[in-house]
């Protein structure tokens, strides 16, 4: 895959975007300012920033979840108005409905929305590709944590959107499953050539993963900086710690979080 | 869970040990005590008055049959037009933000009635027959399933909610697969007071001058002060109740399956 210099026509564009909450006392909260992103097709952008800076804001108007105040979004050219069949949404909890199965849940995006799509063992083939096979038929809560997140992430890939957005899908996960599914994430990555904007606190994870790490300030939310990291793919956990761009690339984000005040 | 009290044989065996504790201090205070019958009678007299009315033709006036099956059919049928015009109206008062507003001051001033209170009203306006017991039955049961289908709907958590809004999902399939799922536990609780309180409707109802029923085989006891007849038919309302309640149970662990087996 070589390096995507896609910039003619970016997959996702913010300009200038903005967006001001109205708190439950009337106050107006600038929660995204100015927000500029240029996302390509088949990109892994990886977002890292403080705690409550926007990064889920900015997400979810992304996924066309929350209405932005100001700016331009577009995704392919076209602005933003509400959910797309394009997008796929990880949440940060898996968020799976305890009432259906694995495989039902997994199938939701085909039984709703309209357009009803054929399954034609789409399903199955995704659950066999996270390593779910077995559990098509069990409940969510049979399942562990690392298992349930699996199983949100195939739901989003039900559809086959073109882009994926991920809330820190990691966050709930112990160090060792977390390490595992960052590399079944870049294995599905590089397999489906799908874009995917990343929400992480983790700063080895946003390297790791991304293509391109995007720092936010503190609130209100603004790119701090846009980071590219040229190591080359597939990447190892045990690699890529000791490839020199590595480290200073580390080095550079853990700057800038501290520089506004906040460090995970 | 091992140690849990009240459940597994232990429990079974400690609440039988009660029972035979109650009987026998019942036995003791007519026999010992000589408490008159007209206050509490034996319990042989009480046998005898249950196996007078269960030892019958089951077509015969004197027994038990007709005036219960008078009683449980007109709580049944109060009980499901009740707890259906609760959940409808429980359903739109959470989809609408108008029937909310709408309804709900109504419903909360006649929630804090207590509304065996209405009874002779209906029974001014249904007449001594079946139609006041299954009208009473029904107001009695729509209130619990009322508020508690309103109450369950109301709480799906915000998530379940964006990622049916992410997959551009309709009103309709976010209620069925989301919504009404997500209240399934608080409606059988509603359910199960529901199905209690739709049996008292019918009582109450036989109270206040009905041809047959369980009600009026009461009444009639105690017009000649048969204590040990209105001793036995509570009895037998007693078990009713039980086996109602435990079926209302037994429903909701098969149907809230993923209520009941840990939680994650
Ligand atoms: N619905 C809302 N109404 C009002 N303010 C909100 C709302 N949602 C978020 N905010 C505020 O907007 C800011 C950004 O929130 P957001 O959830 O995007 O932060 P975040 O970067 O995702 O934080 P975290 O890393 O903790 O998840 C916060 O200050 C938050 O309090
Ligand atoms: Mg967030």
């Amino acid at each position: 895959m070589s390096d995507a210099i896609e910039a003619a026509r970016p997959l996702i564009a913010a300009q200038a975007l903005c967006k001001t909450y109205i708190t439950a006392s009337g106050a107006s909260l600038l929660a995204v300012d100015r927000v500029g992103l240029s996302i390509g097709d088949g990109e892994l952008v990886t977002i890292v920033g403080p705690s409550g800076c926007g990064k889920s804001t900015l997400l979810r108007m992304i996924a066309g979840l929350d209405e932005y105040s100001e700016g331009v979004l577009k995704l392919d050219g076209t602005p933003i108005t509400g959910p797309s069949r394009d997008v796929g949404v990880v949440f940060q909890s898996a968020n799976l409905l305890p009432w259906m199965s694995v495989r039902d849940n997994v199938a939701l995006p085909l039984r709703v929305g309209g357009k009803h799509t054929a399954e034609t063992g789409r399903v199955d083939r995704l659950l066999e590709m996270t390593g779910l096979g077995e559990f098509g038929g069990r409940y969510p809560y049979e399942l562990s944590g690392g298992m349930q997140q699996r199983a949100g992430i195939c739901r989003a890939l039900a559809r086959d959107p073109r882009i994926l957005l991920m809330d820190e899908p990691f966050g709930a996960l112990d160090a060792l499953t977390r390490e595992r599914m960052n590399l079944e994430l870049q294995r599905i990555w590089q397999q489906s050539g799908k874009t995917i904007v990343l929400i992480t606190h983790s700063i080895s994870e946003a390297i790791f993963l991304g293509d391109r790490v995007i720092v936010m300030s503190a609130r209100p939310g603004r790119v701090l900086r846009d980071i590219a990291v040229p190591i080359p793919r597939p990447r190892s956990l045990d690699t890529i710690i000791a490839h020199p761009a590595y480290g200073e690339i580390a080095r550079e984000i853990r700057g800038l979080l501290n520089a506004e005040g906040t460090v995970d | 869970m091992s140690a849990r009290p009240h459940s597994g044989p232990n429990g079974s065996l400690i609440a039988g040990l009660g029972t035979l504790v109650l009987l026998a201090a019942w036995f003791a205070a007519v026999r010992f005590l000589h408490v008159p019958s007209y206050i509490l009678p034996a319990p042989e007299a009480v046998v005898r008055a249950l196996w007078s009315g269960l030892a019958v033709n089951p077509a015969s006036s004197l027994g038990y049959y007709l005036p219960l099956w008078s009683t449980f059919s007109n709580a049944a049928v109060g009980f499901l037009l009740g707890c259906g015009l609760g959940l409808l109206l429980g359903s739109l008062m959470a989809e609408f933000i108008t029937v909310e507003k709408l309804v709900m001051p109504y419903a909360f001033a006649l929630q804090s009635l207590p509304k065996v209170a209405i009874a002779p009203l209906i029974v001014i306006w249904f007449g001594f027959g079946d139609g006041s017991k299954v009208a009473i039955s029904a107001l009695l049961a729509f209130f619990p399933i009322l508020i508690n289908s309103f109450t369950g709907l109301r709480s799906v958590e915000p998530e379940k909610l964006d990622l049916m809004r992410s997959l551009s999902a309709s009103r309709l399939e976010t209620y069925w697969l989301v919504k009404l799922p997500h209240a399934a536990p608080f409606i059988f609780a509603g359910l199960d007071m529901a199905v209690v309180y739709a049996l008292l409707g019918a009582i109450v109802a036989e109270f206040l001058g009905a041809q047959q029923g369980m009600g009026v085989v009461i009444t009639q006891a105690q017009a000649v002060t048969d204590v040990a007849g209105v001793f036995a038919a509570l009895v037998i309302l007693g078990v009713v109740g039980v086996v109602l309640h435990s079926t209302v149970r037994r429903i909701e662990h098969r149907v809230v399956h993923w209520g009941h087996r840990g939680k994650k």
